[in-house]
């Protein structure tokens, strides 16, 4: 016995270092699935980033599907996560401010939420405010704003739903439900909106044409003395159409809204927001972080004559001092054209992101 | 059927029984680490955006981006056989990341250390560098194509004493902006010296000594060279002779 004591000590190590999610059955396994990668994602990024202790399963993704489309996450049952983000305004929300279940509207511009799986620097939300979906998804149903709910009742409210014991056991081999789990369901499901499907997408896979107009608009986006648009904002390269990062755009002299610097503190960095993805504009009206530009034609304007400059102004603002890059109104009218043509008509209508409840 | 313990002991004893002369040197686990300085004041993420620096024509300035691309990271020992122990390298001080290589496993002994300051004109093709795509590294096709070599930007204090912006960026130099531009190879061998590596000797500092870029042997103002020089060949090219005394091996290094 003593002899196989090292064994014994080995066994019950190796068993209490195993991941043991509450109450998860050991045996089961879920059913892996892989994202639906664009084919020109494939010819250009690097695959999407899944974090290893959430894999994507079809378990998990019709669990977070569901959640998404709960409306049982709000304190009266009002308002699910598709309310403000909606699949069919390109998973944003055309209401300048989205309005909670109070009747309050929020202060920001609904945050659409496609190809979240290449956001590799991991700050989501317009201020950078949190640091991996699963804290992203959270948010909104504690926030007083938004869902006014807590987790804890979230999750009382799910355990008296046959349906969600069942799919919760399905996507993680346990009828527990916690709040956790919940998150890692949502993640999951909002990994998997991937908008790649636009005229321009298939134009670089040789598969439709650019009129004469949107092909001038795209080398007025390019060129650096006229839209410089693509440091921010990706390139025919960069298919995301956005960088991920933070920026002062030129929009106030002074700041009512301190963005990332308000979660950092550093004041050098009051007023920066993160680049929205510049895909499917021709649905996610308004624009900019406080859905102040009702329309495209504002926000190109913004960009030619509108820039002021405050202290933390980006350095790619570099016609800050002209007040913008001075488009004329051919350029401007090209501009909207190539813009439009990253929309993606098909997101709205993926049957894999519609409402399973 | 054998018992394990016996077992395990014969498997032990098969190999050292082999015959193990090896002559070869002993290998060293190396890392490069890449530090920046500006006229020896040493500059990180930490002191990004404070006004503090100032250039050799005058100007008091200050950083809020440094991305570099940095390639073909080579070790050349003594019989002239070259290790690449990287193809390349995305630098990004503000993000604090590419800041080291490590795990470089090395013989012991005396090398010549190089790499390239961006891309050679067969490296620098678009679009094939799929994480520098997601990094929106890339140039337009009307500027040349490719990738930037280079983002340092920031803030100065202008003839006015008010505050405002640059972005110093570094690409192939092109002539004739637009479809028919044609592209000429900057990047910047970096021939850094002699380093010997050794169990004590196994992390290599390598320096950008940012104050050059604006300083030997072309002065730059910043006044009149602050943005849109992506496009201006002139000024590709001064970047290109300034870039020559940017980078050196700190030899202060340790293990």
């Amino acid at each position: 016995m003593v002899r196989n004591l090292p064994f014994i000590l080995f066994f019950i190590f190796f068993t209490l270092s195993c991941d043991t999610d509450e109450g998860q059955n050991q045996g089961y396994e879920p059913t892996p699935v892989n994202i639906a990668v664009p084919a020109i994602f494939s010819q250009l990024l690097p695959a999407p980033e899944i974090p290893a202790n959430n894999p994507l399963t079809e378990e998990g993704v019709a669990l977070g599907r569901a959640l998404f489309f709960e409306k049982k996450l709000s304190a009266d049952n009002t308002l699910s996560c598709a309310g403000c983000h909606k699949p069919n305004e390109g998973f944003s929300d055309q209401r300048r401010y989205s309005v909670g279940i109070d009747g309050i509207p929020g202060f920001r511009n609904s945050m659409p939420l496609i190809n979240i799986a290449w956001n590799t620097k991991n700050k989501f939300n317009w201020d950078g405010s949190a640091s991996s979906l699963q804290e992203q998804v959270l948010e909104p149903v504690v926030n007083e704003i938004e869902m006014h709910n807590t987790w804890p009742n979230v999750v009382a409210t799910l355990e008296n739903d046959a349906t969600y014991l069942t799919k919760f056991e399905q996507a993680f081999g346990s009828p527990t439900i916690s709040k956790e789990l919940a998150a890692k369901a949502l993640s999951q499901f909002i990994r998997t909106l991937v908008s790649g499907n636009s005229k321009f997408d298939n134009y670089l896979l040789n598969q439709a044409t650019l009129t004469p107009l949107e092909q001038q608009g795209l080398a007025v986006f390019l060129d650096e003395n006229r839209g410089d648009c693509f440091h921010c904002h990706g390139s025919p390269s960069n298919p995301l159409w956005t960088d991920n990062d933070f920026h002062n755009n030129g929009l106030d002299e002074n700041f009512t809204d301190l963005g990332l610097g308000d979660i950092t503190g550093d004041p050098a960095q009051f007023g920066l927001f993160k680049s929205p993805s510049l895909r499917n504009l021709a649905f996610t009206a308004p624009y900019m972080h406080d859905g102040r530009f009702q329309t495209l034609d504002q926000v190109i304007n913004h960009y030619s004559e509108g820039l002021v400059f405050s202290p933390t102004i980006d350095p790619l603002m570099k016609t800050v001092a002209q007040g913008g890059v001075q488009l004329t109104l051919q350029d401007k009218a090209a501009l909207k054209a190539f813009l439009l043509s990253l929309s993606d008509p098909s997101l709205a209508n993926n049957p894999g992101y519609q409402n399973p409840n | 059927m054998l018992k394990p313990p016996i077992f395990l002991l014969l498997l032990l004893t098969s190999f050292v029984g082999c015959n193990t002369t090896d002559d070869s040197p002993q290998k060293a686990l190396v890392s490069i680490n890449f530090s920046h300085s500006f006229n020896q004041q040493t500059l990180n993420s930490n002191n990004f955006n404070a006004l503090q620096y100032t250039n050799a024509f005058g100007t008091t300035l200050s950083f809020s981006k440094l991305r570099y691309l940095i390639s073909e990271i080579s070790f050349t020992n003594q019989q002239g056989i070259k290790t690449l122990v990287k193809d390349y390298q995305l630098v990004d001080l503000g993000e604090d990341t590419g800041l080291f290589i490590d795990d470089i496993l090395l013989p012991e002994g005396t090398y010549l250390l190089s790499m390239r300051f961006g891309f050679t004109e067969i490296t620098n093709t678009s679009n094939v560098y799929p994480d520098l795509n997601a990094a929106s590294w890339n140039v337009p096709e009307m500027l040349g194509g490719g990738y930037h070599y280079m983002q340092m930007e920031g803030r100065f204090l202008d003839l006015n004493n008010e505050e405002f912006i640059y972005a110093y960026h570094t690409i192939s130099a092109v002539q004739n902006p637009g479809p028919e531009n044609t592209r000429e190879d900057t990047s910047i061998a970096l021939n850094l010296g002699e380093i010997t590596i050794s169990q004590d000797q196994t992390q290599i500092n390598v320096t950008m000594d940012i104050d050059q870029w604006f300083e030997n042997p072309n002065l730059w103002d910043l006044n009149t060279l602050n943005g849109m020089l992506m496009g201006n060949y002139t000024a590709q090219k001064m970047m290109q002779e300034n870039g020559q005394t940017v980078f050196s091996l700190d030899t202060s290094m340790g293990n």
